[in-house]
Parts: structure tokens; sequence; C-alpha cells
């Protein structure tokens, strides 16, 4: 297998969730990382934000970790042949308000990553533009629209659930135009 | 009032406060209950960790406000909500009144 080095960021998170998995540590990848997936690096992280639905213990993810080479500093995991860094955020793996209950998975030779669909990928940055007016996250989730397919009604009718329905028709024309730029 | 759920009664003071305003700080919070700051400012990163708090830095104050992106947000809302409608008339007026809108330095009160 490729070390670690020279593993590119999917590679790498898969390699890490494929080991979790085998610990019984099932734990998903959300947030900037699945951005940098979906739109094949278009956009650089090297933040793997993984969410448990049900939290392990923080010593039992210690544990394996430590034995993969990583060592604990500021509460994100390190490797010491990579930038990549591990953090565990606080669950319930959620977009918003809404559980999510269904996640994407993806195959690499270093292992199979479980990540956020590119749909709720979206709604986890556009929650980011709503909630915090972050205009990077809207133009991240645009890219992966661009990149991916994402359904769009879907998101509408989470946006009226976050109270952002006035929002999300005001950029609409923008996330038709990202898809029609996709086909 | 909560403390028996929350398990600490700091971290309810730090929910009610954050509650009946958009934002606040350690200090404030701890002056505002007339407690000591270090067990306020513990739970705040307690709770900023498990995502019920956001954060950030205004010069050299660290303000926290409740995390629009937490899931139970709505229902921890309505909790704690309902938690000062049982507070008295005084103490409740205390918890949800204060003065945001601006105001000139040196103008008189």
């Amino acid at each position: 297998m490729k070390s670690v080095a020279r593993m590119s960021l999917a590679e790498f998170a898969a390699y890490v969730s494929s080991h979790l998995r085998k610990h019984g540590i099932r734990a998903v990848l959300s947030g900037g990382a699945c951005v940098s997936i979906y739109t094949g690096n278009r956009y650089q992280s090297y933040d793997l934000d993984f969410v448990e639905n049900v939290p392990s213990s923080r010593k039992r993810l210690q544990e394996v970790l430590s034995a993969m080479g990583f060592t604990e500093s500021d509460r994100c995991f390190k490797h010491p042949d990579t930038d990549f860094f591990l953090d565990f955020l606080a669950g319930p793996l959620a977009v918003g308000n809404e559980p999510v209950h269904h996640t994407a998975e993806l195959t690499f030779p270093t292992g199979t990553l479980v990540l956020l669909s590119p749909t709720d990928c979206v709604k986890d940055r556009l929650a980011a533009y709503y909630h915090w007016g972050d205009k990077q996250c809207l133009e991240q989730a645009l890219l992966v629209t661009q990149n991916a397919a994402v359904d769009i009604r879907d998101i509408r009718r989470w946006s009226a659930g976050e109270g952002k329905l006035a929002e999300f028709e005001r950029i609409r024309s923008k996330f038709l135009e990202a898809r029609r730029k996709r086909e | 009032m909560l403390e028996p759920l929350l398990g600490s009664k700091n971290r309810e003071r730090i929910l009610l406060y954050l509650c009946g305003r958009p934002e606040g700080y350690a200090r404030e919070i701890a002056r505002f209950f007339k407690t000591d700051l270090d067990p306020i400012q513990k739970q705040l990163d307690r709770l900023e960790l498990g995502g019920v708090l956001y954060s950030h830095q205004v010069g050299k104050t660290r303000l926290f406000g409740l995390n629009p992106r937490y899931p139970f947000l709505p229902e921890l809302r309505c909790l704690l909500e309902k938690a000062i409608e049982f507070y008295p008339p005084e103490a409740r007026e205390n918890l949800v009144i204060t003065r945001r809108r601006p105001r000139r330095k040196g103008k008189p009160l």
C-alpha cells in the first residue's frame, strides 16, 4: 500500500476511515474535506473533520489512532508523515437541524471512506453560509454542485426547515447554473 | 432549576444567560451571577466542544453564543425559555433584558 506521506486527502481519509471501522468506530467525514474530495481538490483542505453518530470513548479513539502512528495535540490527531490532521467533532451527525440518515461511500486502494453525500455536503456548507454569513462556504457549495450530482429540490426543502427559504430562493439561480455547467 | 438535567449549576447559568442574548463573554456571565470566573470559563469550553455553543474572538474578548447549527437548539431553547418562566419576575427580567443597542461613549444614561 502507498505510504501515508504519498496519500492524497481522499486516500488518507479512506485509510483512516477503514482502520477506524475495523475497530468498531464508525466515523463519517464531514466539513471542508468533503468539498475537497467532491471537487477534485479545487478547494484544498488539510483538516479532516470526522463525526460519530454514537460517540466511542475518547480513550478508545486515542488507542486506535495511536497504534496507527497518530499523536494528539490540542484535541486534533496528527501523523508525522503528512500535513493532514484529524478532528473528531461532537455528534450527532447532522446538517443544521436534520439528522443525516444516508451517507456515501467511496473506495480507494487505501480503503473505503464513509462521508457526507454531495447533497448533504452542500447543506453542510450552506448551513455555515446561512448562520455565519460565510461567503466562502457558499462558493464551496456551488463548486460541489458543479462537480457532483446534487438534489437541489431537497436542498430547497431543507433550507425551508432551517427557516432560510427566502435566502435560498435568492441564490437558487446560482445552483441551477452550477448544475448546468456540470451537465 | 435545570441543574439535575444539565449536571452543573454553571452550565445552566451560561445557557440561561445566552438564551436571552445573542452573545456573551465569560467575565460578563460570571459578574452577572456573582460567581467565580474559572468555573464559568471551563463550562463555556465544554459547551463549545460539545457543539452547543460557538465562539469567536473580538479584540481580546472571546464571545460565545448558542450555536445555530446545534441540531437540538430549538428544543434546548424551549426548555431554557420554560425554565426562565419559573424565575421570580425581577430575576426573569434581568435574564432576558439587556441593552445591546449602541450608545456613544460618555453620553449620560
